[in-house]
């Protein structure tokens, strides 16, 4: 079962990501409302794959991948960004995010995107 | 959105509905419903198909498109009267069909509110089920056509049954 | 048509795309010979050019070109990843013009179809060997590795993002990232993705382009790019190695994927002999809605023409000049018409050659090897047509090579080639195309079939009843299968019905002959519905009817003498030592006409499947290429309408009937 940590300062996102996915079929073994608690999950949990928020307080989302990547050069991390971001996307994909989905994002987005990234190389 | 584009057909469909082309085939007056007219055109050379019945009289060429007509005196078991000037092919399209009736000529456009309009009486008439109301215009009557046992091919169904044998 | 224009659609477009480039290239070397060092996007661009230019040539099988424009993009490449490095671009330019002219001078040389220089390149391939060596001789650190020794294909690939999925452009430039560990020499197209986002709009709407080398296969390539998220759709290309695409490299990818195109060759309505060789060919896509609207225009002109010209009020005058005119009117317009008609006309050419690729993924997978044979590719078929016979040709092949083809063992042991041949073959006959698809394999099992449709309780008559024919045919049939083993290209069988389905939506009809141990042929015959087809017009009274030329035997004069009756009243011509039927259409149609007597007027022989019988008609008036419309659908509701396999439209805007030749030959005669 591929499991994932979700990342999301909203906890409405959070649940809601999570039922997404488990409904799915995936286990979300934890999640975290910031970057640095990511980071920590992170290290605690080693998931196959993590959603991140771009925007949260103290840590954002591009910095989280930034110190996961350099954690785990492998790490599997799909942004989660709004509309209109195109910047903050732009520097997650060069910083080595894998994708990234766009919000409001459609249930199959989510489900579609994460299993082809954990099952690619 | 598709709420506006639907009100939108609603609304443009009010406007042509109860109104009605009107010719006359003799003394008599007709009406047909605007909304399946696409043209009215001057009478023109038909070429005939072999094995129709009579009043279906061939196919036109209009402008590329093949379209067949259909005599509408031949239709109601009406004497022939020969084809002048007046002569007029309302071409219509019906569900997706394209075709034209000859007519003796063409007179108005006419609105005919549904209060005005009352069933056809019960009359051993052979024209009679083409006709599925009678419109009232002041002292005028129009009888309104039904496009779909014109075009309904019961009889030619029946003419194939007898000729396949 | 088919002696104005017997032409390689791919080989033209080559040649055409082929010309553009090479003119594009020279422009740009001219532009930058005075700098010191090329631009990025000159660069960029040389690469781009030389790497088309290499996949066009390589699948017109001109492979001394392709090799040559392969060490460019090679020098180009290095130059572009070592952007510090130090050249004489004056040298590099030199060289580049050098190759520009062989290339356009071989180019030249297909066009004209004389010899071509094929050791030609070799000279050039070794300076520019050598100027690449050069160049990283003059810089110390180690250079990149280009290529690796692999042997390794290009390929074209058009993704199509999902819709809704936002910032294709930060995604394109995601994918190539990580695309750029499984393959080689990557150029893409918008490029400057990741710094534009009006990319994303583009990408968006034309999908993104993407040209790569490498060793993997087409499917292993197929499977990694649809792993990327997002990704809705991809479009993969060979380029490289023999013919075996289906399209030249550079055609836009909306032409192809949103609007219903249709390629129009500018030189091949051009009869004009004496243009052949002077202007480049110059092709365009055109809408086909535009092409119809055209073509009732151009209807709508002829009958215009003739209200003009028999205008009553023209009546009593003297015009002979106006007469003149009009008449030369006449010709333009039936000119125009003419055009018109064959530019919805598509040689079967395109459509057969796409099954190159599938023929050598297959036999590459399968270890079979198999010949593919093209018999009459140069058909012309309606736009509308072609675009349901691609499937049912691959489902046909597809079979042919799975199913029919033995391994290469097994056929040597059954005395025959190694190499299966699998024949595509078209035909225009009658008032149809006739499209084979033939294998010489190991033909229809029976027994298995029957076995298979008694156990599917698919019989639809007594065993003892049934032909070698209907039971052959029973494999066209919803479900039905004879596989036995499921693969992965022919799937769990389906496929024969598929074929069936798709030749019945556009009012054919499939039949398969089949002889063990020699083969299987399919045959689909698709009616000239949209077609055109060679007619014989001929009138009885006032009417108008059209032959097919191809039914057409002969055409005469009845002599009395040759006139016999039989006991029954049936009338019947002697023609050289053969007694014919006679089937008058006045009298079968009660058409009313002057020419009653067989000595007045003239006989036409038909033949059909071998039965040969005669109309007789009042006149000939010529023979035309028409465009066959059906009869309008009210009329074929009816169905009773006998003998017309559809209608015409003549010069003066009148219709005239397309008779039927197999009802003339079955008819019961009046």
């Amino acid at each position: 079962m591929i499991s994932v940590l979700v990342v999301d300062d909203a906890a409405f996102m959070r649940l809601a990501i999570k039922n997404v996915l488990e409904k799915s079929g995936f286990k979300v073994i934890a999640d975290a409302k910031n970057g640095q608690e990511g980071i920590e999950k992170f290290l605690e949990f080693q998931p196959d794959i993590v959603t991140m928020d771009i925007t949260m307080p103290d840590m954002t989302g591009i910095e989280a991948l930034k110190k996961i990547r350099e954690i785990d050069p492998a790490a599997k991390v799909v942004m989660i960004s709004a509309m209109g971001q195109e910047r903050m996307v732009k520097e997650a994909i060069l910083s080595g995010a894998k994708s990234f989905i766009v919000k409001p994002y459609k249930e199959e987005h989510i489900t579609q995107t994460l299993m082809k990234i954990a099952t690619s190389k | 959105m598709a709420d506006l584009v639907n009100n939108f057909i609603v609304l443009e469909e009010d406007t042509q509905s109860g109104r009605y082309l009107t010719f006359n085939l003799g003394k008599e007056f007709f009406g047909i419903e605007i909304k399946y007219v696409t043209e009215i055109i001057n009478m023109m050379p038909i070429t005939s198909v072999p094995g129709l019945p009579n009043y279906i009289k061939g196919i036109i060429n209009l402008r590329g498109r093949i379209i067949p007509v259909m005599d509408i005196r031949l239709r109601f078991n009406m004497n022939v009267l020969e084809y002048n000037d007046r002569t007029c092919i309302i071409v219509a399209l019906i569900d997706n069909t394209d075709i034209g009736f000859i007519v003796d000529s063409v007179s108005e456009v006419l609105t005919i509110p549904e209060s005005d309009i009352v069933d056809p009486p019960e009359m051993n008439k052979s024209s009679n089920k083409f006709i599925k109301g009678i419109g009232k215009v002041g002292e005028d009557i129009k009888l309104l056509l039904d496009y779909h046992s014109l075009l309904s091919c019961d009889d030619a169904e029946i003419f194939t049954n007898l000729a396949g044998g | 048509m088919g002696e104005q224009y017997n032409g390689d659609s791919l080989l033209e477009m080559f040649v055409f795309e082929t010309t553009q480039n090479t003119e594009q290239l020279e422009k740009i070397i001219l532009e930058t010979e005075n700098e010191r060092h090329f631009s990025d996007s000159a660069i960029n661009e040389i690469f781009r050019i030389m790497h088309t230019i290499k996949g066009s040539a390589a699948m017109m099988s001109y492979s001394y070109i392709a090799s040559l424009a392969h060490k460019a993009e090679d020098l180009f490449f290095f130059i572009r990843e070592n952007s510090s490095i130090e050249y004489n671009s004056s040298l590099i330019s030199d060289l580049i013009l050098l190759c520009m002219d062989f290339i356009s001078s071989e180019v030249n040389k297909i066009k004209e179809n004389t010899e071509l220089d094929i050791n030609g390149a070799d000279e050039i391939i070794i300076q520019i060997e050598k100027c690449l060596e050069d160049i990283k001789v003059g810089k110390n650190s180690n250079p990149k590795e280009i290529s690796n020794n692999l042997p390794s294909y290009s390929f074209k690939a058009i993704l199509y993002y999902e819709e809704g999925c936002e910032m294709e452009n930060i995604r394109a430039y995601s994918f190539i990232r990580d695309f750029e560990e499984y393959v080689q020499n990557i150029s893409y197209n918008p490029e400057g993705i990741i710094d534009n986002d009006d990319t994303a709009f583009e990408i968006r709407k034309n999908g993104f382009l993407v040209f790569f080398d490498s060793n993997k296969s087409y499917n292993e390539l197929n499977d990694i790019i649809m792993q990327t998220p997002f990704i809705k759709d991809i479009d993969l290309t060979l380029l490289d190695i023999e013919k075996c695409s289906h399209e030249c490299t550079d055609i836009k990818p909306e032409d192809k994927k949103d609007v219903k195109n249709v390629l129009i060759q500018n030189e091949e309505i051009h009869n004009n002999k004496a243009e052949n060789h002077q202007s480049a060919q110059s092709i365009i896509s055109i809408n086909v809605s535009k092409l119809d609207k055209l073509m009732n225009l151009i209807g709508e002109v002829v009958i215009a023409e003739s209200m003009v010209v028999e205008n009553p009020d023209l009546k009593g005058l003297e015009l002979q000049s106006f007469r003149r005119e009009a008449l030369q009117l006449h010709k333009i317009i039936v000119e125009m018409q003419d055009m018109v008609m064959s530019m919805r006309l598509v040689p079967l050419t395109t459509t057969f050659q796409k099954m190159h690729r599938i023929v050598r993924d297959m036999s590459k997978k399968l270890g079979k090897e198999v010949m593919l044979e093209f018999i009459g590719e140069e058909t012309e078929v309606d736009k509308n047509i072609i675009e349901h016979l691609s499937n049912p040709l691959l489902h046909l092949v597809r079979n042919s090579i799975d199913h029919g083809l033995e391994m290469p063992e097994e056929r040597i042991t059954a005395g025959k080639s190694p190499e299966g041949k699998v024949t595509l073959e078209a035909y225009n006959s009658g008032s149809n195309v006739f499209i084979l698809a033939k294998d010489d394999g190991r033909g229809l099992n029976k027994e298995k079939i029957l076995a298979k449709a008694k156990k599917n309780n698919i019989l639809f008559k007594p065993e003892s009843e049934m032909t070698d024919r209907d039971i052959y045919n029973m494999i066209f049939m919803p479900g039905f299968s004879t596989n036995e083993n499921v693969s992965e290209f022919s799937g769990r069988g389906v496929g024969m019905d598929v074929v069936m389905q798709n030749i019945l939506s556009i009012g054919g009809a499939v039949t398969v002959d089949s002889i063990e141990r020699q083969g299987t042929t399919v045959t689909m015959k698709i009616p000239l519905t949209v077609a055109i087809i060679d007619g014989m017009n001929i009138s009885v009274g006032d009417r108008h009817f059209t032959i097919p030329i191809t039914a057409i035997r002969e055409s005469f004069k009845p002599k009395k003498n040759d006139i016999i009756c039989d006991t029954d009243g049936n009338l019947m011509i002697m023609v050289r030592g053969e007694c014919y039927a006679i089937i008058k259409l006045h009298q079968q149609w009660d058409i009313e006409t002057e020419i009653q007597e067989l000595t007045d007027g003239i006989l036409i022989m038909i033949e059909q499947d071998e039965r040969r019988r005669c109309v007789f008609a009042d006149t000939l008036i010529g023979q035309q290429q028409v465009v066959v419309k059906s009869m309008p659908d009210f009329i074929r509701r009816t169905r009773m309408v006998e003998g017309v396999a559809g209608c015409t439209l003549l010069g003066n805007g009148s219709i005239s009937l397309i008779l039927d030749t197999g009802w003339l030959m079955n008819a019961e005669i009046k």
